[in-house]
């Protein structure tokens, strides 16, 4: 899970970089919209770029509980994590 | 930072007759969408947020200047901008037809040709082509525009109607010409990039302006305009050009600039002429997505259905750029059974990020 995380992260700060030309630094505390700025097509491409990159889908349910890139970066963990439990038991997540 | 043109003193030319004209290959929105589906699957893990960013622009389908099944074989900028020229130059006489025709106006009385674009370059411009088919004088005047964007057929209004001020008895037309669907570049398989997908179509319109003292010039003066340039907002929307094309550039802070910005401006365009919004009848305005018009409803405080028009236009045929606020411009013509003594405010944004207004009086 820790590995998750740190690779969403890192996921994270290459979206900011490359894709939302954002471009001073981004740390697991700054705040999704205060900090970094995002608007609702900011959040888009950073939701696009991490489920395409961890395979995963994010909700606007999921939304709810998330404010800062730790947050965003631990709930795709949590969902690298469900899928692959899933993937144990044999079912679909 | 503001640029108005106000022009009390010097006779209001007319907008006598508005053209407009959509390519006949029609898709609906569900549509493109299975034609895209493919593509975005190629890169994308999540096609069901992609299907919902394109029903979310509310746009029920549009008119496409190729037949669907045309579009994965262009492959090059050269390819795309061939077909534009193509299809532009035949779409842009058969607007120019249309105008001049409900004018009661031949090719032969027009002084001066104003050409916009966005989506396509030619040289000799499309203008020069249409002065070759449709047998204009060899002494017209062509001014042909590209990168004013969506806010090239309120601009372009605003500078027809200038030049007709210092020419009071000539005739000119604005021709407007977008093919969005030719700029698509199936290699961005960004976020922008599928959202102008499900946005933007293809379309045409032309305008007569006549100078006040031209010989039988009807139709709604033009009062004043009003260019509104926003510092530091080059990223906002506009095209990075690549090896294969336009590839665009848009951001979602285009709402929020109508809402921050556009009441002001509107609200000190209008007291310049000694009038409020309450003043104004109708409204018409570019129908740049939804969240735009909400904005613009919202700034500027409109009674329901006051935009209804451009709503139903971005529902029927999506954005065409340049092209959209004269669809709006000719219905409203056509349909809202003006009075004398009515005003008007056509409006529209674009890249720079920056804003038109024309000030219209019946």
């Amino acid at each position: 899970m820790a590995d998750t995380v740190t690779e969403a992260m890192a996921e994270i700060r290459r979206i900011a970089r490359e894709e939302l030309e954002f471009e001073g630094g981004v740390e697991p505390s700054h705040d999704l919209l205060r900090d970094l700025h995002l608007d609702s097509l900011g959040l888009t491409v950073l939701a696009v770029g991490l489920e395409n990159r961890f395979r995963v889908l994010l909700s606007e349910e999921d939304a709810q509980g998330v404010r800062t890139v730790e947050d965003l970066a631990r709930l795709v963990a949590t969902r690298v994590e469900a899928r692959a439990t899933a993937s144990e038991a044999g079912t679909h997540p | 930072m503001l640029s108005t043109t106000r022009h009390d003193a010097t006779p209001a030319p007319s907008l006598s007759a508005v053209g407009r004209a959509l390519p006949p290959h029609y898709a609906s929105q569900e549509q493109l969408i299975a034609a895209l589906r493919d593509l975005w699957a190629t890169r994308h893990f999540n096609l069901e947020r992609l299907e919902d960013l394109h029903r979310n622009v509310q746009v029920g389908g549009r008119h496409l200047a190729l037949p669907l099944e045309q579009y994965p074989a262009l492959a090059t900028f050269q390819q795309r901008n061939d077909a534009w020229i193509r299809v532009a130059t035949d779409l842009s006489e058969t607007v120019a037809r249309q105008a001049l025709e409900r004018a009661g106006l031949t090719p032969k009385d027009v002084d001066h040709v104003f050409f916009v674009t966005v989506t396509g370059i030619a040289t000799p411009s499309v203008d020069a082509r249409l002065v070759n088919r449709m047998g204009f004088r060899d002494d017209v005047k062509r001014t042909p525009i590209f990168g004013l964007g969506c806010v090239a057929g309120a601009a372009g209004l605003a500078r027809a109607s200038d030049y007709l001020r210092a020419f009071p008895k000539q005739t000119a037309l604005l021709i407007a010409t977008e093919l969005c669907s030719l700029t698509l570049q199936r290699e961005d398989l960004s976020i922008p990039n599928i959202i102008a997908s499900g946005l933007f179509g293809d379309g045409a319109a032309c305008v007569v302006l006549r100078g006040a003292e031209a010989s039988g010039a009807t139709g709604p003066r033009v009062v004043g305009s009003r260019s509104v340039f926003y510092p530091d907002t080059e990223r906002v929307m506009g095209w990075d050009v690549v090896d294969t094309g336009f590839k665009v550039v848009l951001s979602a802070k285009v709402p929020q600039l109508v809402k921050d910005h556009i009441r002001g401006n509107v609200d000190g365009f209008l007291a310049e002429h000694g009038l409020t919004r309450k003043d104004v009848r109708h409204w018409v305005a570019h129908t740049g997505g939804p969240k735009v018009l909400e904005g613009f409803e919202s700034a500027l405080e409109l009674e329901a259905g006051a935009l209804e028009r451009s709503w139903n236009s971005l529902r029927q045929v999506g954005n065409l750029s340049s092209a959209s606020v004269l669809f709006v411009l000719g219905e409203t013509l056509e349909e809202a059974g003006a009075k004398p003594g009515d005003w008007g405010v056509v409006m529209a944004m674009g890249p720079g990020f920056c804003a038109e207004m024309v000030l219209v009086r019946w």
